[in-house]
């Protein structure tokens, strides 16, 4: 089963570790600018952090414009082939997420490969906002989500003290708490 | 040339006169590294260099030096600190206060160690580091700006997310001597009134983009080691708690304890406690966790107020110490109110446990009659009236009617109404921290011999002493302040924060692995405690070159003369005597004078150069 990295930005704290892990685990430096994992911060309104990667996507922008055709997708990961790229940035400014990254030091653009399936952001973020999931779980939470608000507009229907009344899922266990 | 060091510095200062807008970047030595460590410790040195040339604080000839440390901006928990130093407006002597967030982080990416700031701008501009390139710019359309507008204007100006703020507010153009430098949103190094240096030298923000990679020695090393930090932090019981409520989950405790300062330190509990508490913030307001740089911990509480007269208001925090001394200190305990006061603060450039402690003293001034209602404007001051208090801050941070001596901070305070004293908490003229010292007179020779004023980041007893207090010998109480007074500083000087090693009970001896791993040389505990140590006889001599003795390190008056009101620790006070022999206790155990000077040939051991 195909994973795939998953970001959930409402966990994000903005913290970076991901972008330090991932600096140090493709090019040995303590480096934030090398990473292929980026965290924007907004704020106040409206006020966000997410990190940006690489989406691994199955008919990507960056391959599409690619003048050499030094983008190739191996196993399901996109990948850059430093012999063919002529480092025209074509692709870092085709991404429509911005998660090809360029830096002085390194002579072509780099993007995230999945650490081999481990990937060291994933084991570095302290709030799980980074997760690696088999595929089909993708939207998960969102299926779930969905199905709970329409159960919680459910209402139910019982009798207290003869007299026949109607409950909703969603004021259930309110009561008690306020 | 460097021999030992493998990481951990550049080994340059980035340089910038203002007066004639050019930058010179200066290089330092391996000595110079190992013995002052960096942050904290750059910075008291490089003032200590110029002391005999500063005038006045606010004076162009002081000096502003902003210092990350070695380990800062690296791959562990919590390398986002970096230290402001200057001789203080507040108190008129050392003074020093660090931010979090990602400035420090960024700076070191540009490849300096700290950056110095002398001279003053012909008009408000805002520097520009840019990785090798350095530029003043002219920025008269951010006049009057908010911090965190300003911010946003430079962002915009130089059109790139990708790079670092720190920004004064209208407080810092107008001198307020309280005024904050404020950082990536809301991380202020907020005391001392370090936005008015950058104000008197008509700084309005610094940015600052790097791509440079950090120097360690042993890379591998870091990575296992931060693994398994990482690993421990997380594994520890209070972690996500921690992460949920932040410093917010100390208002119960304290409250609990017996020891939340309420009414400007007149009653130790307040009633309404479980209004301004963090599970009050986390039920109806909080929206997120924001963290600094490079740690897991995430403190930071974003929170929004959905309705009411404050609706919309979005603000990071507030922590403790803001809701302490902007809500129980001034009986306040309408939340959305606290968190309106707390965004208003960081917007308006000005530190909140300051304006805090001096709009509590106002209240309690009016209310028992020491002051005319004409002598604060006519204004209807009373506890919990929360628009009159923010229209007080407003009045402070615009230098308008009363709002303009408060302005001036304590001292000025009580040169005008020396009445006040009684009532004015504070130390050296710095107003002081939420904490209240009569139950635990440990943390009252804390405040009274901390570097900077009445704060507690030097030496935090409040809570062993609680614990086991009773037990303890006046030996014992000396003995703590002094080790606090070493090992926090040394968080200060590494450029990490120290919550880490204080709240999830990490050992502060892997700093000493860290510095060694970064740095090629083993280094003990004790070898960096002890750097750490004498540091603390450098920031003392600054201070007591501008007159500072033994007079000035008392905590206020009313810890000695007023009873706790409330709570398990109703009725004490200070002992005025036992407080005597701590301060002998203290001085003999630093090895200072009687009156709490250093020995005259100190001074030399701190004469050598940077190179």
């Amino acid at each position: 089963m195909p994973k795939r990295l998953s970001v959930v930005p409402e966990r994000c704290s903005g913290c970076r570790l991901c972008e330090s892990a991932c600096a140090l685990q493709h090019f040995g430096v303590s480096n934030p600018k090398k990473s292929a994992v980026r965290v924007i911060a907004l704020y106040p309104h409206p006020t966000i952090r997410m990190p940006v990667v690489c989406r691994q996507c199955s008919h990507p922008k960056c391959r599409e414009n690619c003048p050499t055709d030094a983008i190739y997708i191996d196993n399901g990961i996109v990948k850059i082939d430093p012999e063919k790229c002529v480092s025209c940035r074509q692709c870092v400014i085709s991404c429509p997420f911005g998660a090809i990254f360029v830096h002085d030091d390194v002579p072509t653009p780099f993007k995230c490969d999945l650490c081999g399936g481990h990937p060291a952001c994933v084991q570095a973020c302290p709030k799980g906002a980074l997760q690696y999931v088999p595929e089909h779980e993708l939207g998960e939470a969102n299926r779930v989500a969905s199905v709970l608000r329409y159960a919680h507009m459910k209402e139910v229907e019982y009798v207290e003290k003869g007299e026949p009344k109607k409950l909703r899922y969603a004021q259930i266990g309110r009561e008690q708490s306020e | 040339m460097n021999k030992q060091l493998r990481g951990g510095y550049h080994f340059k200062i980035l340089w910038v006169d203002l007066t004639s807008g050019e930058s010179r970047v200066v290089p330092f030595g391996e000595e110079f590294a190992l013995k002052y460590i960096g942050g904290r410790g750059f910075g008291a040195k490089i003032l200590f260099d110029h002391l005999d040339r500063i005038k006045d604080p606010l004076d162009p000839t002081n000096v502003l030096i902003i210092a990350p440390g070695p380990l800062t901006g690296l791959y562990l928990p919590g390398a986002a600190k970096t230290h402001v130093v200057s001789l203080a407006p507040l108190t008129g002597i050392y003074g020093d206060s660090n931010m979090g967030g990602n400035f420090g982080p960024e700076l070191r990416q540009a490849g300096y160690d700290a950056l110095v700031i002398t001279g003053r701008a012909k008009e408000l501009s805002y520097l520009w580091i840019d990785d090798d390139d350095v530029a003043v710019v002219r920025a008269p359309r951010l006049a009057g700006k908010g911090a965190l507008d300003a911010e946003r204007g430079v962002k915009e100006e130089l059109q790139s997310e990708d790079i670092r703020v720190a920004a004064i507010g209208p407080a810092g153009e107008k001198l307020v001597r309280f005024a904050t430098i404020n950082s990536d949103w809301s991380r202020n190094a907020g005391r001392c009134g370090m936005g008015a240096v950058l104000g008197s030298k008509n700084l309005k923000a610094i940015a600052v983009r790097g791509g440079k990679d950090l120097p360690v020695a042993d890379v591998p090393g870091l990575r296992l080691l931060t693994e398994r930090s990482l690993r421990d932090l997380s594994n520890h019981p209070m972690f996500e708690f921690w992460q949920q409520q932040g410093l917010m989950s100390v208002i119960d405790y304290l409250n609990t304890a017996g020891g939340l300062p309420t009414r400007n330190f007149q009653q130790n509990v307040f009633e309404h406690a479980d209004q301004i508490n963090g599970f009050k913030m986390e039920r109806e307001f909080k929206i997120g966790d924001t963290a600094c740089f490079g740690c897991p911990m995430s403190c930071g509480n974003i929170c929004l107020v959905k309705n009411g007269d404050h609706k919309g208001t979005v603000t990071e925090g507030p922590e403790y110490e803001s809701a302490c001394t902007l809500g129980s200190n001034l009986g306040v305990s309408d939340f959305a109110s606290i968190l309106k006061g707390n965004q208003l603060c960081d917007d308006l450039g000005i530190d909140t446990i300051s304006a805090g402690v001096l709009v509590g003293t106002m209240i309690e001034a009016v209310e028992t009659e020491l002051l005319t209602p004409s002598e604060v404007d006519g204004m209807k001051l009373e506890w919990g009236n929360a628009g009159q208090i923010t229209k007080l801050i407003h009045k402070i941070a615009q230098r308008e009617g009363v709002g303009d001596i408060l302005a001036d901070g304590s001292k000025a305070v009580l040169a005008k109404w020396p009445q006040l004293k009684p009532i004015l908490v504070q130390t050296k003229g710095m107003e002081q921290s939420a904490y209240d010292a009569r139950a635990t007179i440990s943390m009252a020779l804390a405040y009274g011999t901390c570097d900077i004023g009445a704060h507690h980041t030097r030496a935090w007893t409040v809570g062993k002493e609680l614990e086991a207090g009773s037990k303890w010998t006046n030996e014992d109480r000396v003995d703590i302040v002094i080790y606090h007074q070493t090992i926090r500083p040394l968080f200060d000087m590494l450029g990490v924060c120290r919550l880490p090693w204080i709240e999830l009970g990490f050992d502060e001896r892997r700093y000493a692995e860290y510095y060694s791993i970064v740095s090629g040389i083993p280094h003990t505990l004790d070898d960096l405690l002890e750097r750490a140590r004498v540091l603390y006889d450098l920031t003392r001599l600054i201070s007591t070159s501008r007159g500072i003795s033994r007079a000035d390190d008392y905590p206020g008056p009313r810890m000695f003369e007023l009873p706790i009101s409330g709570g398990q620790y109703e009725g004490r006070v200070v002992d005025r005597e036992q407080y005597e022999d701590l301060l002998d206790l203290y001085y003999e155990k630093r090895g200072w004078s009687k009156d709490g000077i250093p020995p005259a040939e100190t001074a030399e051991t701190f004469a050598d150069s940077l190179s």
